[in-house]
């Protein structure tokens, strides 16, 4: 006697019950269909994913907008703040000069 | 509206893939199982999964690894769910009480028994060498481990059923 032979004959292959193939189409019929049977979905998640993804980009677009112009505002209020700083001494040494002369 | 089942001809296409290895299948989860009920309810749910990814199956071949490698993994899930079978030394299973030559109905029920006190991957290791006749290759593909961990645990599984059944039948027998 050979283990393995043994192990073959033991453990070969066996049928199911007779109904079995029946059970199963059966069971198959009652479940709903599998996704390849219906494409529309994939169409309405692709649908789906397209809108998110363009909203997003006007969104980003939007807040780039947003940042861009709060930094020129910023850049204009330090350069006026600037300005008025230079202006004043300007005033004042003409000032000075006047006096002296 | 849900679609039902596919076209009649999809249906027979279908029904031919299930008599074509619903021995493979059934066998595989009873042999691991040892329960004829759960061994079928399983099978069917195999099936019911192969209806649903068939579309993604590019040949025959394919569909029977698919069905080899989702059956051996839902059943090894089975067990450890359920923990419907605890794992058992093989030293505290009985021995068979009567001699028996080979090719005897008895032996066979006994090596069955013992097959199914393996450890689990170890069980499902032995069922696929002997029941499918895969090279521990294939077996590593199905059960996505290595092919040295197979052929270890082919070992170990062989040398722990060939001692238990040599303290039955004498060291001449195997």
């Amino acid at each position: 006697m050979n283990l393995e032979d043994e192990l073959r004959s033991a453990l070969r292959r066996r049928e199911p019950s007779p109904d079995f193939t029946d059970r199963v189409l059966a069971r198959v019929s009652a479940a709903p269909a599998p996704h390849a049977a219906r494409p529309w979905v994939r169409w309405v998640a692709a649908l789906a994913a397209s809108v998110l993804l363009a909203a997003g980009a006007v969104e980003y677009r939007h807040y780039q907008g947003e940042r861009a112009k709060s930094q020129v505002l910023l850049a204009v209020r330090i350069a006026g703040g600037t300005l008025h700083k230079a202006q004043r001494k300007v005033q004042m040494l003409h000032t000075a000069h006047r006096s002296v002369s | 509206m849900p679609q039902r089942a596919p076209s009649a001809a999809g249906a027979l296409d279908f029904a031919g893939l299930v008599r074509q290895h619903q021995a493979m299948v059934f066998s595989v989860a009873w042999h691991f199982l040892r329960d004829h009920a759960l061994a079928e309810e399983l099978a069917q749910e195999v099936f019911l999964s192969l209806h649903q990814h068939l579309a993604t199956l590019e040949s025959p071949e394919h569909v029977q690894f698919w069905l080899r490698k989702v059956t051996a993994n839902r059943a090894l899930d089975v067990v450890r769910r359920q923990q419907r079978r605890p794992m058992v030394s093989l030293e505290v299973v009985p021995e068979p009480v009567a001699a028996t030559s080979a090719g005897d109905p008895m032996l066979g029920e006994t090596l069955r028994k013992l097959v199914a006190t393996l450890p689990e991957k170890a069980r499902m290791v032995v069922i696929l060498r002997y029941q499918e006749d895969l090279d521990p290759t294939e077996i590593a593909e199905v059960l996505s481990i290595p092919v040295g961990t197979v052929k270890s645990q082919l070992q170990r599984a062989l040398a722990l059923l060939r001692a238990k059944m040599s303290r039955s039948h004498g060291e001449k027998a195997i």
